[in-house]
Formats: C-alpha cells, sequence, structure tokens
C-alpha cells in the first residue's frame, strides 16, 4: 500500500466520521425537535429528571411517549394491574431515591422484598441464579407482560 | 422438533444453571451479607394488614420483605415495599417538645408530663371530667388504645374517648350491628379465593387495598369465568378487570341496591328457604314485617324508577343483579365510598339485604364483607370499645347489664362507670372550638388534616384556654401547629403491639430497634399520664404491652369476640389468628354465625345458621329508602366532589412523603376533571382551576380524563399544602355520626 493511499484512507475515514457524526446530530436534533412538537406538554423530559425531581410526577406518563414499548409492556403486565410502579423496582434517575437506581434491579434489594418464597424455590431447584431475569425477562414475558390475555392461554398450553 | 412449553422452560433453566456455575454471586450468602436478622411484623399502612418481615443489620432496619406466612404471601404493595426510609426520616420529633411564647421548645419528659397532668388536673378539677378527653386512632396499637380507654373511662370517668375511625368505620359497624347484631364481617379474605362474583362498590380497592385487589385479579385471572362488577362513580384502576363497571350518580346508591334487590325478588333469584328461616324483616321504626311487606317497598325502586334516580340504565341494574344472585358464591366488598355518607349504616344494610336474600352468606366465597382504611380500626378501636359510646369486646355504655360486666371485670366498685356515653368526634371538636372541652390527649393521628369542614375545628384548636397533647411522630404534621405539648412516641417496629386488621386476624408487630432519641412507647407514656393526673395506680398495673394484651384477652373472654387463645406465645410463633379463638389449640374462625364452623354454637344447634347477635338469631333484612346526600349539586354550585387516596400516598401523606420515592410519584394533590366537562371549560391537563364550595375555595392543577364521571370531580386528600378537607362538608350520619366525606357541591371554574 503506497503512502497516498493511506493519507487516502485516512481522509476517507475522516470524511466518513464527519458524515456519520452530522448523522447523528441531525437525528438527535430533528428526534429533539420532533418530540417538543409531536408532546409538548412532555418538553424533554430527560432535563426534568434532574433539574426539579421533586416536582416530576409518575415515571409512567412521560415514558408512554418517550419510551412506549416498555411502558406499554408494563401497563400490560401484572405489575401494571397491580400498579407496583416503575420507581419500586428501578429506584429515582438522579440515585436520590430509597432504592438504589437501576435499569437491571437487584435481586435482594426489590424482587425478593414480594417474591421471596419463589426465589427460594428456585434457587432450590435449579441452584444459584445472579439475576430472576436471565429466565424471567421483566417487562415482556408471559409472567408479567399481558397478564390477562396470556393467562387463558397458559391453560390450552399444557 | 416439537419443543412443549414446560420442556422448553426445564431447559433455558437447566442451561442458565449450567452457566451459573462459576458466578461467584449467591443468593444466600447475599442474604447473610445484607441483614442479620428477620423480625415479624404487620404493614403500617392501610386495613389490608399484610405480614412483613423487618430485615436488621447492625441494630438497623435495611430493608422489608412481605411474610410468606401471613394472609399476603409474601407480597406487599409499593407503599409496604418502600416504607424503611419513614423510619430514619430527619423530620421526626425525637424529644418532647413544649409550646412557649408560640414556639414549640425542647424540655425534659418529666417538665412536658407534668404540664399534661396538671393542665388536665385543673380542666377536671374546674369543669368535671368530661371536660378532658382522648382522640385516638386506628394507627395506634390495640394495647394503646385498650388503655387509653380504660385511663380515660375508668380512671378519669371521662367517655369522651374517641378515634379517626369515627372518620372511617363507624358506618360499617353500624351497618353490621344492626343487621347482624355483631360487629366485624363473617367472613375472611379467603372468600375471595373461593368467590364466584366479586361484587365491588364504594371502593377503589387497587390503590386503597393493593393486596386484596391483587387476590382479586389472580382469582379472576384463574377462572374465566368469575365475574366482577365494579360500582363506583369513578372508572378507577379496579375497574380495569372488571366484567361491568357502573358509574352511577354519586350518592344514589341506595336507590340501586333496593333496585338490585327488587329484579332479584322478580327473577325469583332469592334464596326462600334461607331466608324465610333466618331472617327478619324491619322497618326503620323497627317494626317487624314480612316478605311481602318487603316486595311492596321495593316497588318504588323498579329498574326504571331507578334509572332517573341513579342515571344507570334499567338493562345494567337488571344485569349486575342477576349476575350477584345467579353466581355460586358472591363476596360483596366496600370501603370509604359506602361508610363516608350521611345515610352510611343504611347503606351497609342494604348491601348485607343482597347476601341474605339470596343466602350468599356462610359458605365459602360468600360473604359481605367491609374492608377497612386504617391498620388497626377493627382490632384496635372497634374491639377495644376505643369510642364514646362502646366499652370493650361489643359492650355499650348505656347498658347497665355491661357497665356491669366490664366494672367488674376492672376491678371498680359497681355503677361507678359513666352512664352517658361520651362526644363522638366531630361533637368533640366542635366543643373543644366552643371551649366546653377543655384538655385534650391525641395519639397517633393527623386531625388538622383529616376532620371535614377544616376552618371551622382548626380555629377550636387555635383557642389559648383550650389544651392539645399531641403524641406524634413528625415535626411536619399539620396537627403539631396545634398543640401546645408534643410527645415523641416510638415508631412502628420500635416498640411491641398487636394489630388486628380487616378480617379478624390479630397479628403482632414485633420490636426491631430501638427508638430514636428520647422516643417512647405510647404505652410507657399512656402509663406515665395515668399516674401523674392521679388514676388509680390498681387500674394500670402493667409492665408492658403484653400485660395489658393478657388483660384485654380476659376481658373479651366472656363475649362472643372471645380470643382467649390468642396468646402472646402463639402470636409469636403465627402471623396472625382470626377470632372467635376461645381455647390455645384453636386454629381460629373463618366463618361466623355457621355451625360447625364458630365456636360460639353448639355442635349440636338444631338450625345450621345462627345469627347469636340478635334475640331470636335471625339476621335483619331493614327497609331503608332512598335518600339523597346531604349537599346535593345545585345550580350555583352544580358538581359534585369527592376525596380519597392515591395508591402512593397514604392518609395524611406524613409517612409516605418521606419516601423519595412516594413523593416524587405525587408530590401534589390535583382535581381530575371529566373529559367532557373540561371541554365545555374549556380546561386543559395542567391549567389551573378554582374550586369553590360553601366553606372555602383553592386552586388545583387539573388532570384531564375518564376517570370521573361527568359532573363528578375528585381530589386526592394527602397533601398538607392543598388541604381539600377545607372543602368538604361535615354533615353526619345521625346513627354513626361519620361525616359525609364523599359528596359536597362545588363550582368548579378555569382559574
Amino acid at each position: 500500500m503506497t503512502l497516498e493511499s493511506k493519507t487516502q484512507n485516512g481522509n476517507r475515514f475522516k470524511k466518513r466520521l464527519i458524515i456519520a457524526l452530522a448523522g447523528i446530530a441531525a437525528f438527535g436534533i430533528s428526534y429533539f425537535i420532533y418530540f417538543n412538537l409531536a408532546f409538548p406538554e412532555v418538553k424533554c423530559a430527560a432535563v426534568k429528571h434532574l433539574e426539579s425531581p421533586d416536582t416530576v410526577s409518575d415515571c409512567f406518563e412521560c415514558h408512554i411517549k418517550a419510551t412506549p414499548k416498555i411502558a406499554q409492556d408494563w401497563y400490560e403486565s401484572k405489575h401494571g394491574i397491580m400498579l407496583v410502579k416503575c420507581f419500586v423496582c428501578h429506584g429515582q434517575p438522579d440515585g436520590k431515591g430509597s432504592v438504589p437506581y437501576a435499569i437491571d434491579p437487584d435481586v435482594d434489594a426489590t424482587c425478593r422484598k414480594c417474591h421471596d418464597p419463589s426465589i427460594q424455590k428456585m434457587e432450590a431447584k435449579y441452584g444459584l441464579e445472579p439475576k430472576c431475569n436471565g429466565c424471567h425477562p421483566f417487562h415482556n414475558n408471559s409472567l408479567h407482560h399481558k397478564a390477562y390475555v396470556k393467562s387463558i392461554a397458559k391453560k390450552t398450553v399444557e | 422438533m416439537k419443543i412443549t412449553r414446560r420442556e422448553f422452560i426445564k431447559c433455558t433453566a437447566a442451561s442458565s444453571a449450567f452457566m451459573a456455575i462459576g458466578v461467584p454471586f449467591s443468593f444466600a450468602a447475599a442474604k447473610d451479607k445484607n441483614v442479620d436478622h428477620w423480625v415479624k411484623g404487620v404493614c403500617r399502612f392501610c386495613g389490608t394488614g399484610c405480614g412483613v418481615m423487618v430485615g436488621v443489620k447492625d441494630k438497623k432496619v435495611v430493608t422489608v420483605k412481605g411474610d410468606p406466612n401471613n394472609h399476603n404471601a409474601g407480597f406487599l404493595c409499593l407503599k409496604g415495599a418502600l416504607m424503611t426510609p419513614i423510619i430514619y426520616s430527619k423530620d421526626r420529633v425525637t424529644e418532647p417538645l413544649i409550646r412557649k411564647n408560640g414556639k414549640l421548645v425542647p424540655a425534659s419528659w418529666n417538665e412536658a408530663m407534668d404540664l399534661v397532668a396538671s393542665k388536665f388536673k385543673d380542666a377536671i378539677k374546674k369543669d368535671g371530667p368530661t371536660a378532658v378527653g382522648y382522640y385516638g386512632s386506628g394507627q395506634a396499637l390495640t394495647e394503646e388504645t385498650y388503655l387509653a380507654s380504660k385511663i380515660f373511662k375508668a380512671g378519669l370517668n371521662s367517655n369522651n374517648v374517641e378515634g379517626n375511625p369515627r372518620l372511617c368505620m363507624a358506618s360499617a359497624v353500624g351497618g353490621y350491628v344492626t343487621t347482624f347484631g355483631k360487629d366485624e364481617p363473617c367472613g375472611t379474605y379467603d372468600d375471595i379465593d373461593a368467590a364466584t362474583c366479586l361484587f365491588i362498590i364504594g371502593s377503589n380497592t387497587s390503590e386503597c387495598h393493593p393486596i386484596l385487589f391483587k387476590r382479586i385479579a389472580a382469582r379472576k385471572q384463574s377462572d374465566p369465568n368469575v365475574k366482577v362488577i365494579v360500582v363506583d362513580p369513578r372508572k378507577t384502576n379496579t375497574a380495569r378487570i372488571a366484567d361491568v363497571h357502573v358509574a352511577f350518580k354519586p350518592g344514589t346508591d341506595l336507590a340501586l341496591l333496593n333496585s338490585m334487590a327488587y329484579v332479584i325478588i322478580q327473577e325469583e333469584l332469592d334464596n326462600y328457604r334461607f331466608h324465610s328461616k333466618y331472617v327478619s324483616f324491619m322497618d326503620n321504626k323497627k317494626n317487624k314485617l314480612t316478605f311481602k311487606d318487603y316486595q311492596k317497598f321495593l316497588e318504588d325502586y323498579t329498574p326504571e324508577k331507578a334509572e332517573k334516580i341513579t342515571g344507570v340504565p334499567a338493562a345494567t341494574i337488571e344485569k349486575i343483579a342477576k349476575i350477584f344472585a345467579e353466581s355460586s358464591a358472591t363476596t360483596s366488598l366496600w370501603c370509604m365510598g359506602i361508610n363516608q355518607r350521611i345515610r352510611g349504616v343504611w347503606a351497609n344494610n342494604l348491601i348485607s339485604n343482597l347476601h341474605l336474600l339470596t343466602g350468599h352468606i356462610g359458605k365459602p366465597g360468600a360473604t359481605p364483607f367491609s374492608l377497612t382504611g386504617q391498620p388497626n380500626a377493627c382490632g384496635g378501636v372497634r374491639d377495644t370499645g376505643g369510642l364514646a359510646h362502646l366499652l370493650p369486646a361489643g359492650r355499650l355504655i348505656k347498658k347497665k347489664s355491661h357497665r356491669n360486666e366490664v366494672e367488674k371485670l376492672w376491678g371498680l366498685p359497681q355503677d361507678s362507670l359513666n352512664p352517658k356515653p361520651g362526644y363522638h368526634t366531630m361533637a368533640m371538636w366542635s366543643a373543644l372550638a366552643e371551649g366546653k372541652l377543655k384538655a385534650l390527649l391525641v395519639l397517633c393521628t393527623n386531625p388538622a388534616h383529616s376532620l371535614p369542614n377544616l376552618n371551622k375545628y382548626v380555629n377550636g384548636m387555635k383557642r389559648k384556654d383550650t389544651f392539645i397533647a399531641l403524641i406524634e411522630l413528625f415535626k411536619d404534621a399539620e396537627t403539631v401547629k396545634y398543640a401546645d405539648v408534643v410527645l415523641p412516641p416510638a415508631y412502628w417496629c420500635e416498640r411491641e403491639g398487636v394489630y388486628g386488621c380487616s378480617e379478624r386476624r390479630y397479628a403482632l408487630v414485633e420490636k426491631a430497634i430501638d427508638p430514636p432519641g428520647q422516643c417512647k412507647p405510647a404505652v410507657d407514656i399512656l402509663i406515665d399520664f395515668a399516674k401523674r393526673v392521679g388514676v388509680d395506680p390498681k387500674l394500670v398495673p402493667y409492665k408492658n404491652s403484653a400485660d395489658i394484651w393478657d388483660e384485654w384477652r380476659a376481658v373479651g373472654r366472656p363475649t362472643t369476640y372471645n380470643f382467649w387463645g390468642i396468646t402472646r406465645e402463639r402470636l409469636r410463633k403465627e402471623s396472625g389468628i382470626k377470632w372467635p379463638c376461645p381455647t390455645e389449640d384453636h386454629p381460629g374462625t373463618d366463618i361466623r354465625y355457621v355451625r360447625g364452623k364458630d365456636p360460639n354454637i353448639p355442635k349440636d344447634h338444631p338450625n345450621k345458621y345462627h345469627f347469636y347477635g340478635k334475640p331470636d338469631g335471625k339476621a335483619v333484612i331493614w327497609f331503608r329508602p332512598y335518600k339523597a346526600a346531604a349537599e346535593e349539586p345545585d345550580a350555583q354550585y352544580p358538581f359534585v366532589l369527592t376525596t380519597g387516596r392515591v395508591i402512593d400516598h397514604w392518609h395524611t401523606g406524613t409517612m409516605t412523603m418521606k419516601v423519595p420515592e412516594l413523593r416524587r410519584s405525587f408530590p401534589k394533590a390535583y382535581v381530575e376533571v371529566n373529559k367532557k366537562d373540561a371541554k365545555k371549560m374549556d380546561i386543559q391537563n395542567g391549567d389551573n382551576v378554582l374550586l369553590e364550595t360553601r366553606r372555602d375555595k383553592m386552586v388545583f392543577q387539573a388532570r384531564v380524563s375518564d376517570v370521573c364521571r361527568p359532573g363528578l370531580v375528585f381530589v386526592p386528600w394527602f397533601d398538607a399544602n392543598l388541604l381539600i378537607n377545607k372543602l368538604t362538608y361535615d354533615a353526619i350520619d345521625p346513627g354513626s355520626k361519620q361525616p359525609e366525606f364523599k359528596i359536597c357541591a362545588v363550582k368548579v371554574s378555569k382559574a
């Protein structure tokens, strides 16, 4: 490979990087604009998390717009019907809650509060497991998701 | 390759178990690392009374989990799961406070208690024993309420012993006593698991009793043929699992329930064999009447006529009446929507009527079940007689035989108890406002936030010539502003005592940690108070709450409440026992009034059912006509205002506001407006809305939804900065003296 082609490659790489970055920036800006126009009442709710945590309201209200799939899955799950709300397992985004903030909730800090008997049963059956959601993805499996729809199907499968 | 679901799960589990080998993390190790030991208790919040295990590490509470052996089978709702931070709140009162020059300043226990005692003694000396009173709570321990009631009724000869259960449970007591002759439900939570129809009226179970709602939802999920009927002017989260949701015009449920009875008889779905043998029929004047008279009475409530009153289509009334009666076992659940009304007792009677008419009673899954709002309103206040007209275990002050019996049990001379019932709650706070009541001891409740038509009563609390001694956990509770002395109690798991939940289950809250600062168990404070105020020491010979429990067991023993078998030792071992429980080897009672199930009925009794609370052994179907609310909407105040809870907060929010997650979830009260109404008034989500009643006005942020029916607005009452009770109306039920929190007329406009 000649020196020229090397610099050419380098230039090409730079160009691509710039294009990629510009693309990301453009996407980011357009997403931001879209979000602000489409959901004027939400107004970049992420900022709210940090700015005035004591005035934000229920996570679900914004997340049904910001992360609709996850929020809808929760809503239709058993946890959704029982109103075991986001913060019970995930804590607060600024980490100032009483539950440690985690996308992937800690078994001892959260799950065990209600599911200790099941966890012990699973331990006895299958040995040691680091996380519940290895087998039971929290929002989108039949254990939680669409609790009422799936429950009827559950009977016919077996 | 075909693979069944079960095989698939097995494979996945096995493979992930295999992968996990070599991972250093283990549950067992983590458990030991995080928690030294677990202490058994009961949740501090609602009347469901879930069992809680408190995790202690280095003498500090670090976590909680559900008690697998209690009725909640290990589950907790969001409030229960998050209650740890409350214990370590910075707003705890940790030393006695005395008001000097308008400010609360720290004082020693000795100084504070001497002041309290001298004020009480002065008041009694000047104006007699009726010038002092006690205002307690359905959250205080059984031992605390029993002791306070004894100190005031026996020690000071004052029957001014009341408590916040008057604001939440009095109508349910009135309902049960008039229908069955005895207070407390005849069934248990287990009935939910066996019911094929769940009739939920005037209760947002999902947000107010979440773990019971979980049980209802699980029942519904296990069998799609189980029918859930939700009767509520609001389409709450409870209605999400309902087969039928009936949004009637607020305050017209008496007509609706009578109409259901009409349909049941018209469709010949009544159980004639049952009601001809075990039921008597009575009108409001207590005239004994017949089934024929009842049919005639119900002619005013044909579905067509009821439609005009309730706004519910006749076909819907017919439908729910048929579902109710045709099911093999129907359980009714109700709460404040029925109780907090000027005809709360009647509404309670009418629900029981449906059960007596159809025979849906005394069988697994069939019972009229009243839900309680507070963790110890049933066991602590209703059972121990912590109200102005009651003596322990269902005895009445105005009955001489009952008084004499209690005098004997308490070692008092005959006829020494005051035969005149004291002030009921609203009369008590009026008496304080009028200066007739001079000194009041308040325990474990926040009346400056929770009374209806607050302005009227708060003015009374501000009086300089009256004295309020408040035993309160938090500095920021509303009532602290008006207290002359604030005494710091030990919280929930910092002392030991019994809680009794909605299903007659007594369970022990055990001590897990020491209280902070100078906080003392309220039992110790009350014993100290009794000594200083000059109560005969023989009346308070207790060293701790276990001594009080043993005496209370003996006092309940001669009655049908008999829980002699629920000893302290048993409570330590078992996660709650349901009374009646006459002996130590008795497992507790699930179904009352049925031969073979209820230990109060002899095994060889000729009848299967025996309603022993009534002289003839028959329960009563009452003829209760429809009566409108005290303040119906009119041209000037066209909307109905109702109040209630949200799942995140409990009562006045003094506890739940200390949990960051819960506080942030609902930082502020709001007003819920129906979409159609909002459109008419051009109200958008988040707009400021002015609510104005005949008593006060206040601005709330709007939440526009289809939860409220048109013409109704809802405001939760937890917010201390937006005290909705300044707007509510203080009309009371003439029977139960419970105020009508749930309905008042309001003007709604964009602010």
